[in-house]
C-alpha cells in the first residue's frame, strides 16, 4: 500500500519583478526540490526559520499553490489529477493565527458548520449534531457555539480552528505554526489536544513550526528546512539527540533554555540570506560555524549517514559539541 | 507652585469628567442619532400613510378659499397650513409631497446602494480587469455634470413616473458606494479567514457573499444616509426646475415652485415646502452623526482636553485616601522630544514656570550610585475605562530595577505586563489611568510627572522596544533618516554628528554595512533587522533604562537569539537597566537576573531567576515551567494549565489562580494571598507558604 503522502522533488518558485519599470525579474525558489513521505497516522514535524519555505510547502500540499516541478501523490493519486474537493476532504489545515483566520461575523456554530455545508455533507439536525460533536471533540464547552470569535480566548479560537479542520474528517491535518501565537500554558493545551486527536482518529499530522522544541515534542519524525530545501530528516528523538547538520544544531541551541544559562551555544552568523540570491554551494555556508572551503562550491546532497537519519552536509559526521564549535568558529572567522 | 495648584483644581473638577468629555460626547452623538433615526421613521410613515393622514385630497380645489393663510397666521382649522392659489390644502399637498420626495429618494438610494455594493464587491474581489473597467467607468461618470444630464434625459420624457426618477437618480449613485465598498473589500479579501475559507473549498461567490461582504458592508449605512440627503435635494431640485414627476403627482420641489408665484401675497407657500426639505436633510444628517460613533473614528481630542487628561493623570495619586497631596507641577522642563512647536509653546505657557525642571529631574540622576534603585514600581494599579466597564489591568504590582541589571517580567497574555510598561512610559492613552501606587524613576515619580517632563524622559532616559518593530517605525521614511532625526531632536546634534553616531550605533548591533542599511525603508528589512534597528535607535539616545516588551516574539528563534545577544551586550557596555517582558519563561530564565511572575495584574512570585526557576514557590510558576515542551520526552503529556486567566473586568475575590490551581484550598477562594517572603529576596503570594491553616498541603510541597 502506498504512503498517505508522497512528495517527490517538489519545486515552487515565485517570480518577482524588481524595482522600476524595467526592474530585473528575479526568482525565489521557495520550495526547491523537497522530497517527503508521510505514512497514515504519522506525525511529521517540519521546522525552519521564517521564509525557508515551510508555509509554501504546506500551501502547495493543500492545493492552494500549483507546483512548478515534481509531484505530490496523495493516497497514491497525483494531485494534478484529482478534483480540488477530493483533496480538500482529505487534507485540511489549522492556521497560525486564531485571531484572523476565523470570520468575525459568524457564530462558532456556523464557522464549524461551513465545511460541512460547502461539501454538502450534512444538513438540518444532522448538521447541528455533527457540529456539537466537533465542539465537544476539541474540548470546548457547548456554550461557545453561539458566540462570535471575538468573545473567545486565543486558545478557544484555536480549538475552533481545529474543529473546523476536522469537520471534513481529513486523513491529513496540516498545522502551520498552529501554536506559535499562543501562550505557553495554552500552547500546551493545544499540543496535547493535537496529539490526542492524532492518536484517537488515526490522523496524519504535518506539524509546521519554527520552534524545534515544540516540533520534536509532537512529531515522530522531523524534517529541517533551510532555504527551500530539506537539510536534515529523521526520527525526532535521534535528530534531537544527535543532529547531523549544523543548522539543526543552531536551531536547537537557539531555543531559550534556562539550564543553558551562561554556556556557549552554537549560533548562526549573520542574517538569513536573501532568498532571491541564494549562496553558492551549501546555502548555509555563509552562516555555518564549521564551514570549509569545499562548502562554498559543492552542493551537499541529502544522504543517509545513519539508518533513517539523512542530512545534506559535507561534514555531517563531524562532532558538533559546544567546545569544538567555538574553536572552529574562531578559526573560521 | 501656582501652576500646580491650578492644574490640580482643573483636575479635580475635570477628573471626574476626564473621560466625561468622551462620554458626554458619545451620549450627545447617540441622542442626535436617535433623534435623526426616529425623524426618518416618522418621514417614512408619513410617506407611506399619506392617503390616510392627509385631511383633504391634494388635488381638490376649493375655489372659495384660495390663498388662505395657515392657522397661526389667522387661518381656519379646516386648512391648518392654508391653501394655495387654486384653493388646494397645503398640508395635504405637503404630505403627498413627502410621499414622492421621500419614497423616490429612498428607492433611488436602495437602487444605487445595491448596484454600488455589488460592483464594489466584484471590483475589489476579482481585481484586475473587472476592477479597472468598473473604476474607470466610475471616473468617467464623475467627470460628467450629473444634473445637466439628468435634465436632458428627463426632459425628453413626456410622462415622468416615479420609476423614471428613481432610475435617473439611483443609477448614478452606485459609484459612491462602489468606491468605498471596493476599498474595504480589497483589505477584507486579504484577511486570513478568506483564504481559510478557500482551503475549505468555498466557491468564489460564497467567499464574496458570506465572508467578504458582511464585514465590508459595515461602511455602507452612513454612506447610504449621506447619499439619501443628497438625493432628497436632487429630487427637489429637479422637480423645482420642472423635470420632476408630471402632475397629478406632486413633490416638494414642485410645491415650492408653485408657491413662488404667490410669494408676495402668501409667503408661507414657498416657505413650508422649503422647510420640509431642509428639515428632512437635517434629520438625515443627525442620523449620520449617530451612526458615526462606532464606525468612523472620532475627531482627535483637542489640545485642552489632552492637558486636562495630563493633569488628571498627574493628580491621580493625590485622589487616593491617605496619600499626601503634592503635585510635581513645577518640574515641567521641556526637553520636548517630539519636535512639535505648538506643543512646546503650549507647555511653556501652561505650566513651565521656571524652566529648570529638566535639571531638577536630572539632578537625582547624577547621584545614581547610592542605594536608590533606578526604577522602583510600588503597588501600581492601572484601570481602563471601556464601554463595557472598568478593566482592572494592573492590581498592585511592585518591583525594582537596578542599573545594569535585567528584570524579567513573565506571565500570560492579558496578565498586565504591557500595561505596566505603558504606565511607566506614561503612555496609557485616554482611557487608562494610574489609580494607585507610584513609579519612581531616578527620584522622580512618573505617575505625577506632567507630560512635558515625560517627553523629556521617554526616549533619552527610558528607551522602549515593542513587539512589532515594523509597526513602531515609520514606513515611508528610511531607517537612517528616522534615527538621525531622533538624535537631532532629542540630543540636539547637528546632522553630520547625528549621522556619525547613527552609523556607529548600527555597527554595534551587528550590521556589517551600516550605511547601506540606513538607506533602507523598514519594509525592506527583515523582522530581525528591524528589531536591531530599533535597538540601535533606542540605544543611540543612551537611555538609563530600557523597556523591552516582547522584543523577540515576532522573530525567528535564530534571530531572537541574536537580538538577545545584542541586548546583553548593550547592558554590558552601557550599564543600562533592562526590563524584559516576555511570555516565554525559557527566555526570561536564560537572560534575566531577577524575575517577576505576573498573573491577573498581580505579582504572584518574585525573586532571583535561578531561585524562582529551580525552586518555584507558586503553583502558577511551576505550571508555567511544566508547560514548556521538552523535546527529549515526546511521549509525555505536557502539563497544560486548564482554564484561563480570570476576567480583568470582574473584581478579584480570593487568589486569582484558584480556578486553575491543583492545590486550591478552602481559604484560597475567600482571601487574596499577600506577596510575602519565602526566603531572602524571594516572595510568593500563595497560601501554601503563608497560611498555617493548611499544614498538610504545605507538607506535600
Ligand atoms: N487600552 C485598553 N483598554 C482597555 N483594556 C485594556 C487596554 N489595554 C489593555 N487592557 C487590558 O488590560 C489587561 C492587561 O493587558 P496587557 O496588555 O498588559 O497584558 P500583557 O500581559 O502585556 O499580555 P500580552 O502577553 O498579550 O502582551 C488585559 O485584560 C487587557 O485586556
Ligand atoms: S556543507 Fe559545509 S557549510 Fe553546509 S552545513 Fe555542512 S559544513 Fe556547513
Ligand atoms: S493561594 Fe491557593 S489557589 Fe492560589 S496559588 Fe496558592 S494554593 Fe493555589
Ligand atoms: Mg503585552
Amino acid at each position: 500500500m502506498s504512503a498517505l503522502l508522497e512528495v517527490d522533488d517538489l519545486h515552487k518558485h515565485y517570480r518577482l519583478r524588481g524595482r522600476g519599470w524595467w526592474g530585473q525579474r528575479s526568482v525565489v525558489r521557495a520550495v526547491d526540490g523537497v522530497t517527503l513521505r508521510l505514512e497514515r497516522g504519522e506525525a511529521l514535524g517540519l521546522v525552519g526559520e521564517s521564509g525557508c519555505g515551510k508555509s509554501t510547502l504546506a500551501r502547495t500540499l493543500l492545493g492552494l499553490e500549483t507546483p512548478d516541478g515534481g509531484s505530490i501523490r496523495f493516497e497514491g493519486r497525483s494531485i494534478d489529477e484529482v478534483e480540488p474537493r477530493w483533496l480538500q476532504r482529505r487534507v485540511q489545515m489549522v492556521f497560525q493565527d486564531p485571531y484572523t483566520t476565523l470570520p468575525p461575523h459568524m457564530s462558532i456554530r456556523r464557522i464549524i458548520a461551513e465545511p460541512l455545508i460547502i461539501h454538502g455533507l450534512a444538513k438540518g439536525d444532522e448538521l447541528q449534531r455533527r457540529v456539537d460533536a466537533l465542539i465537544a471533540d476539541v474540548g470546548l464547552p457547548a456554550a461557545v457555539a453561539d458566540r462570535r470569535p471575538r468573545q473567545l480566548s486565543g486558545g478557544q479560537r484555536q480549538r475552533v480552528g481545529i474543529a473546523r479542520a476536522l469537520a471534513l474528517e481529513p486523513s491529513l491535518l496540516i498545522a502551520d505554526e498552529a501554536v506559535s501565537a499562543l501562550d505557553v500554558s495554552v500552547q500546551a493545551q493545544i499540543l496535547n489536544l493535537l496529539r490526542e486527536l492524532q492518536e484517537r482518529l488515526g490522523l496524519a499530522l504535518l506539524f509546521v513550526s519554527h520552534d524545534i522544541g515544540v516540533v520534536t515534542h509532537v512529531s515522530q519524525r522531523i524534517a529541517v528546512m533551510y532555504l527551500g530545501k530539506v537539510v536534515e530528516t529523521g526520527p525526532a528523538l535521534d535528530v534531537y539527540a544527535d543532529p547531523l547538520h549544523p543548522y539543526t544544531r543552531v536551531l536547537m541551541d537557539s531555543v531559550p533554555d534556562p539550564t543553558r544559562r551562561g554556556r556557549d551555544r552554537m549560533r548562526a552568523r549573520g542574517d538569513p540570506p536573501d532568498p532571491k540570491d541564494p549562496p553558492s554551494g551549501c546555502a548555509f555556508h555563509p552562516r555555518c560555524p564549521i564551514a570549509v572551503d569545499r562548502c562554498r562550491d559543492e552542493v551537499p546532497l541529502l544522504e543517509d549517514w545513519r539508518p533513517e537519519q539523512h542530512a545534506a552536509c559535507h561534514l555531517a559526521l563531524e562532532p558538533l559539541d559546544g567546545a569544538d564549535t567555538n574553536e572552529v568558529d574562531r578559526s573560521a572567522t | 507652585m501656582s501652576g500646580g495648584i491650578v492644574s490640580d483644581r482643573t483636575a479635580a473638577s475635570e477628573a471626574a469628567g476626564g473621560d466625561g468629555v468622551g462620554l458626554l460626547q458619545q451620549l450627545r452623538q447617540r441622542k442626535a442619532g436617535l433623534v435623526g433615526l426616529s425623524g426618518i421613521a416618522v418621514l417614512l410613515i408619513v410617506a407611506v400613510a399619506a392617503p390616510w393622514l392627509a385631511p383633504h385630497d391634494p388635488a381638490s380645489q376649493d375655489l372659495g378659499n384660495v390663498l388662505l393663510p395657515p392657522v397661526w397666521a389667522g387661518g381656519e382649522l379646516t386648512y391648518p397650513f392654508g391653501t394655495d392659489a387654486i384653493g388646494r390644502d397645503v398640508l395635504s399637498r405637503l404630505i403627498y409631497g413627502a410621499r414622492s420626495s421621500v419614497l423616490i429618494s429612498v428607492c433611488a438610494m436602495l437602487l444605487g446602494g445595491t448596484l454600488g455594493v455589488l460592483t464594489g464587491l466584484a471590483s475589489g474581489f476579482y481585481g484586475r480587469l473587472v476592477d479597472t473597467v468598473l473604476m474607470r467607468l466610475g471616473d468617467i461618470q464623475l467627470a460628467l455634470p450629473f444634473i445637466l444630464i439628468a435634465i436632458v434625459i428627463l426632459g425628453m420624457m413626456r410622462d415622468r413616473s416615479p420609476i423614471h426618477l428613481i432610475l435617473v437618480l439611483g443609477i448614478p449613485a452606485w459609484i459612491v458606494y462602489a468606491r468605498v465598498v471596493r476599498s474595504r473589500v480589497l483589505s477584507e479579501r486579504e484577511q486570513a479567514y478568506v483564504s481559510a475559507a478557500r482551503s475549505l473549498g468555498a466557491s468564489n461567490l460564497r467567499q464574496m457573499f458570506r465572508y467578504v461582504l458582511p464585514p465590508a458592508s459595515k461602511v455602507v449605512p452612513p454612506i447610504a444616509l449621506i447619499d439619501l440627503s443628497h438625493l432628497v435635494i436632487m429630487e427637489s431640485t429637479l422637480s423645482f426646475l420642472g423635470f420632476g414627476l408630471t402632475s397629478p403627482s406632486i413633490s416638494w420641489g414642485q410645491i415650492l415652485a408653485d408657491g413662488r408665484q404667490n410669494m408676495i401675497a402668501s409667503p408661507w407657500l414657498p416657505v413650508l415646502p422649503g422647510l420640509a426639505i431642509m428639515l428632512t436633510v437635517l434629520t438625515i444628517n443627525l442620523a449620520v452623526e449617530g451612526l458615526r460613533d462606532d464606525g468612523t473614528p472620532r475627531r482627535r481630542r483637542r489640545r485642552s482636553d489632552r492637558k486636562a487628561a495630563d493633569a488628571d493623570r498627574a493628580a491621580a495619586p493625590a485622589r487616593l485616601p491617605g496619600r499626601e497631596v503634592s503635585i510635581d507641577g513645577g518640574a515641567g522642563g521641556d526637553r520636548d522630544g517630539d519636535g512639535d512647536p505648538r506643543a512646546s509653546a503650549d507647555d511653556v505657557q501652561g505650566r513651565d514656570g521656571d524652566g529648570d525642571g529638566d535639571l531638577g529631574v536630572r539632578r537625582n540622576g547624577g547621584g545614581g550610585g547610592q542605594a536608590q534603585p533606578l526604577l522602583a514600581v510600588e503597588d501600581l494599579e492601572v484601570e481602563f475605562d471601556t464601554p463595557t466597564g472598568v478593566v482592572e489591568a494592573v492590581r498592585g504590582v511592585s518591583f525594582t530595577v537596578e542599573r545594569g541589571r535585567i528584570l524579567g517580567i513573565v506571565g500570560e497574555s492579558g496578565s498586565g505586563k504591557s500595561v505596566t510598561s505603558f504606565a511607566i512610559m506614561g503612555l496609557l492613552g485616554e482611557q487608562g489611568h494610574v489609580t494607585g501606587g507610584s513609579i519612581t524613576f531616578d527620584g522622580t515619580d512618573l505617575t505625577r510627572a506632567p507630560e512635558a517632563v515625560m517627553r523629556g524622559i521617554r526616549g533619552p532616559r527610558i528607551g522602549m522596544m515593542f513587539q512589532n518593530p515594523v509597526g513602531s517605525l515609520n514606513p515611508v521614511l528610511t531607517v537612517g533618516y528616522q534615527i538621525v532625526e531622533t538624535l537631532r531632536v532629542n540630543r540636539g546634534m547637528d546632522r553630520a554628528t547625528a549621522r556619525q553616531v547613527a552609523e556607529e550605533a548600527f555597527g554595534t548591533v551587528g550590521f556589517p554595512d551600516p550605511r547601506h542599511v540606513m538607506r533602507q525603508y523598514p519594509f525592506r528589512l527583515s523582522g530581525g533587522q528591524n528589531q536591531r534597528v530599533m535597538i540601535a535607535m533606542t540605544m543611540a539616545l543612551g537611555p538609563d533604562l530600557l523597556l523591552a516588551d516582547e522584543p523577540t516574539t515576532a522573530l525567528d528563534v535564530t534571530t531572537q537569539a541574536e537580538v538577545i545577544d545584542q541586548l546583553l551586550q548593550v547592558r554590558e557596555e552601557h550599564g543600562t537597566g533592562i526590563v524584559l517582558i516576555s511570555h516565554d519563561i525559557g527566555l526570561i530564565g536564560e537572560v534575566a537576573d531577577e524575575v517577576v511572575v505576573m498573573y491577573a495584574g498581580q505579582v504572584c512570585e518574585r525573586g532571583p531567576t535561578e531561585t524562582v526557576l529551580n525552586d518555584p514557590g507558586h503553583p502558577y510558576t511551576r505550571a508555567l515551567l511544566g508547560a514548556v515542551p521538552q523535546p527529549g520526552a515526546p511521549e509525555a503529556q505536557l502539563a497544560a494549565i486548564p482554564g484561563e486567566l480570570p476576567s480583568a473586568q470582574q473584581p478579584l475575590v480570593g487568589c486569582p489562580f484558584a480556578d486553575r490551581c491543583d492545590h486550591v484550598m478552602e481559604v484560597c477562594s475567600r482571601r487574596d494571598p499577600a506577596l510575602l517572603p519565602l526566603a531572602e529576596d524571594h516572595d510568593v503570594a500563595c497560601y501554601l507558604h503563608h497560611e498555617p491553616a493548611a499544614p498538610e498541603q504545605v507538607a506535600t510541597r
